[in-house]
């Protein structure tokens, strides 16, 4: 040990004594800091992206011959419910939050989050909720699980995971509240507007799903008469994981196109007014959550029957089309406006955003009953669309904040790379499953469809669609590993501070 | 010759906790909309039978050898209003630097509490209802047991917020106008609850 000549040890010692590993650990396993527990989000987001593309490869080839199924019929069932549990709570929600958790104080000059031990206790309970979970699933406990007591730590589970997200929606919502440094609301960053608003959508629809795991718990323990036992878990719980419901979770998203695009091309937005009104139209989507259900178009019988059924299929699954179309379209305003330039953050944030588009399109499609696509895998592969398309828009944000929270920018053009890889990926995970939902493929099942002709290759196509996605995730982390330990890139991104 | 210009008034200061405290209130309302929306829902899909009056048809949602004890009802949602009283006594009092009357204030409200806590627990022992192979029974217990965790989270509020002042943290005003909002929200919620589960039944 080196020692200074007072006799106190040097600084590097001392420094080199604070970054031990054990030190390390422990300071990570008891840091309020919103860098360190917005990361540990967006790992553990990745490790889930992990799980969801190997479970969509096994399916996809699982499905691949109908009259001979690789994974037991029992499983099968819950292996598709992990999936989208995978997606939405291991994939999408905390990606996104994780983005905002890790960028919103940077984006309002702030030094921290408001209540970041709040913050940093969701942080922890989403893992702890999460890995239950997967327990459970692994214990033969997922809807439509045999073993009780698995299907009880299923619950358990999931109600902390759904608690663990609206902690931090809190955390987030009084940063963006309370820590603007002076500025109205409409002036912010729009992605700090896009976490207030998804933070709100989070609060006000997760407990409702709360209250329904609450009933179904307690139905299941005693007489499992009203709510049907474990077969139905996913009747009364589903709506959580479907559209358009998952457009809550990616608002931010909308915000990370929306920031990304004018300081890509150097100017304003033009209608800045409209992108948080477009981005605020997300919220629309509380009503529909609220109510519990899909609500599909079907022509009555008389004028007034058929106004009865639109109304709502146009509240519940037309409306919230508007977020990310306005959005999209004034981005490509103000790129015009601008100086523009291709950008990391903006390929990627123009692609994720379209993707989610493309997912809510299929989603008010599905819910057109002339169409008759209810039921089909074509559900299935619109929350892929969102779910991917959020990632994409993860890479984009990352690629957007990472000068200013970890003052190390990440190379443009590698990233562009990745999100064109990302893109092609959830193009192939998706789209095969809207052609064969129109073919009429079963969604939830590996057998007893027709997989003759063009079923059986979109199967296969969607499967490496998933492995594909896992190559381009593994890429992005290898970059974002790499871009740590090498030279400083130029942050193109970078904003000028306050005086 | 001009004018010294004005120095700027104080910043206008958004207190944390209580936008924090308005989220959960929020996600506590929908917590218990939604469990209400589903009780009227199983009300409404539930069977028919003739009423006692052998004529008319009514729901067959609560049974026949069920009594609901409106008097315990009643007495826990007036229990509400004298909760809701002493919090707001305690935010008045704080405002005029009164630490003894806040620490009163907190106090009662916290036992006030206690009194729902325990109101309740007397309603379950009189309704004497066992869960069997009933939607009723099942929702019944449901709904008012998270009802009650949604009252003991209040009763620490009140605690946690009557040791601060105790500790001197009295002209943290934010925390006690905090804590009387919960009060509200949550004597709203019950007031919902009681009007559809003990009233309408």
């Amino acid at each position: 040990m080196s020692i200074s000549v007072s006799g106190a040890p040097s600084a590097t010692t001392a420094q080199r004594a604070a970054n031990s590993p054990v030190q390390r650990v422990t300071g990570w396993l008891t840091t309020i800091h919103h860098a360190t527990i917005g990361a540990s989000l967006l790992v553990a987001s990745a490790l889930w992206l992990l799980v969801a593309t190997v479970i969509g490869v096994v399916l996809g080839f699982d499905r691949l011959d109908a009259s001979s199924a690789v994974v037991d019929a029992g499983a099968l069932t819950q292996l598709f419910s992990l999936h989208r549990f995978a997606l939405v709570f291991g994939v999408a929600a905390p990606a996104m939050l994780g983005l905002v958790v890790w960028s919103l104080p940077a984006q309002l000059h702030a030094a921290n989050l408001s209540l970041s031990r709040l913050a940093a206790f969701g942080w922890w309970s989403w893992l702890v909720g999460s890995v239950t979970v997967l327990v459970s699933y692994l214990g033969n406990g997922g809807p439509g699980g045999g073993d009780a007591q698995y299907v009880e730590t299923y619950l358990l589970g999931l109600g902390i995971v759904l608690v663990a997200l609206a902690l931090i929606a809190v955390s987030v919502a009084a940063t963006v509240l309370t820590r603007r440094n002076g500025r109205a609301l409409s002036d912010v960053p729009v992605g700090a507007f896009a976490a207030l608003v998804t933070a709100l959508g989070v609060v006000l629809t997760l407990p409702v799903a709360l209250g329904t795991i609450i009933y179904v718990w307690l139905d299941y323990v005693n007489a499992r008469v009203a709510f049907g036992g474990a077969d139905l878990i996913d009747t009364w719980l589903g709506w959580v994981t479907r559209e358009p419901h998952t457009l809550l979770v990616v608002v931010p998203a909308l915000g990370v196109l929306a920031d990304a695009v004018v300081r890509t091309a150097r100017g304003r937005q033009p209608l800045r007014g409209v992108v948080l009104i477009g981005v605020g139209i997300s919220l629309s989507v509380v009503a529909s959550s609220a109510t519990q259900q899909a609500h599909v178009f079907a022509l009555g019988d008389t004028p007034t029957g058929t106004l009865q059924s639109l109304v709502p299929y146009a509240l519940f699954n037309l409306v919230p089309l508007l977020a990310p179309l306005v959005v999209v379209l004034l981005s490509l305003l103000a790129l015009r406006a601008g100086t523009p330039g291709i950008s990391g953050a903006f390929v990627a944030a123009f692609l994720g955003v379209g993707m989610i588009f493309t997912g809510l399109v299929g989603s008010a499609a599905m819910h057109l009953d002339a169409l008759g696509l209810v039921g089909t895998v074509f559900g299935e592969a619109t929350l892929v669309y969102v779910v991917y398309g959020a990632v994409l828009a993860a890479i984009g944000g990352i690629t957007l904040h990472a000068g200013s929270v970890t003052g190390r920018a990440l190379p443009d053009g590698k990233v562009v790379l990745i999100a064109l890889l990302g893109f092609v990926a959830t193009v192939l995970a998706s789209l095969p499953h809207y052609v064969a939902g129109f073919l009429d493929q079963p969604a939830n099942v590996a057998s007893g469809f027709d997989d003759s002709g063009l079923v059986g290759v979109t199967n296969v196509i969607v499967a490496l669609g998933h492995l594909l996605m896992l190559v381009a995730m593994l890429g992005f982390v290898g970059l974002v590993v790499t871009s740590r330990r090498g030279d400083a890139v130029t942050d193109r991104y970078r904003v000028e501070q306050p005086a | 010759m001009t004018a010294p210009a004005l120095t700027a008034g104080p910043t206008r200061r958004t207190s944390t906790v209580f936008v924090a405290t308005a989220f959960v209130a929020a996600g506590a309302s929908m917590l218990m909309g939604s469990m209400l929306a589903m009780w009227l829902d199983f009300r409404a899909k539930a069977p028919t039978r003739v009423a006692s009056d052998g004529v008319s048809l009514i729901k067959d949602w609560l049974k026949r050898d069920v009594a609901i004890p409106e008097v315990a009802a009643t007495t826990l949602m007036i229990t509400f209003v004298i909760a809701c009283v002493m919090a707001q006594w305690a935010v008045y009092s704080a405002r005029r630097g009164d630490k003894s009357h806040t620490t009163l204030a907190l106090a009662i409200t916290m036992f006030t509490g206690l009194a729902i806590i325990n109101a309740q627990i007397a309603l379950w022992m009189q309704i004497d209802l066992v869960l069997r192979n009933d939607a009723y029974e099942t929702m019944f217990y449901a709904i008012t047991g998270t009802m009650m965790a949604i009252i003991v989270s209040a009763v620490v509020y009140s605690f946690v917020a009557m040791f601060r002042v105790l500790a001197g943290r009295g002209a943290d005003h934010d925390v006690l106008r905090a804590h009387a909002l919960y009060w509200y929200a949550v004597s709203g919620m019950f007031a919902a609850l009681w009007f559809v589960v003990y009233v309408q039944k």
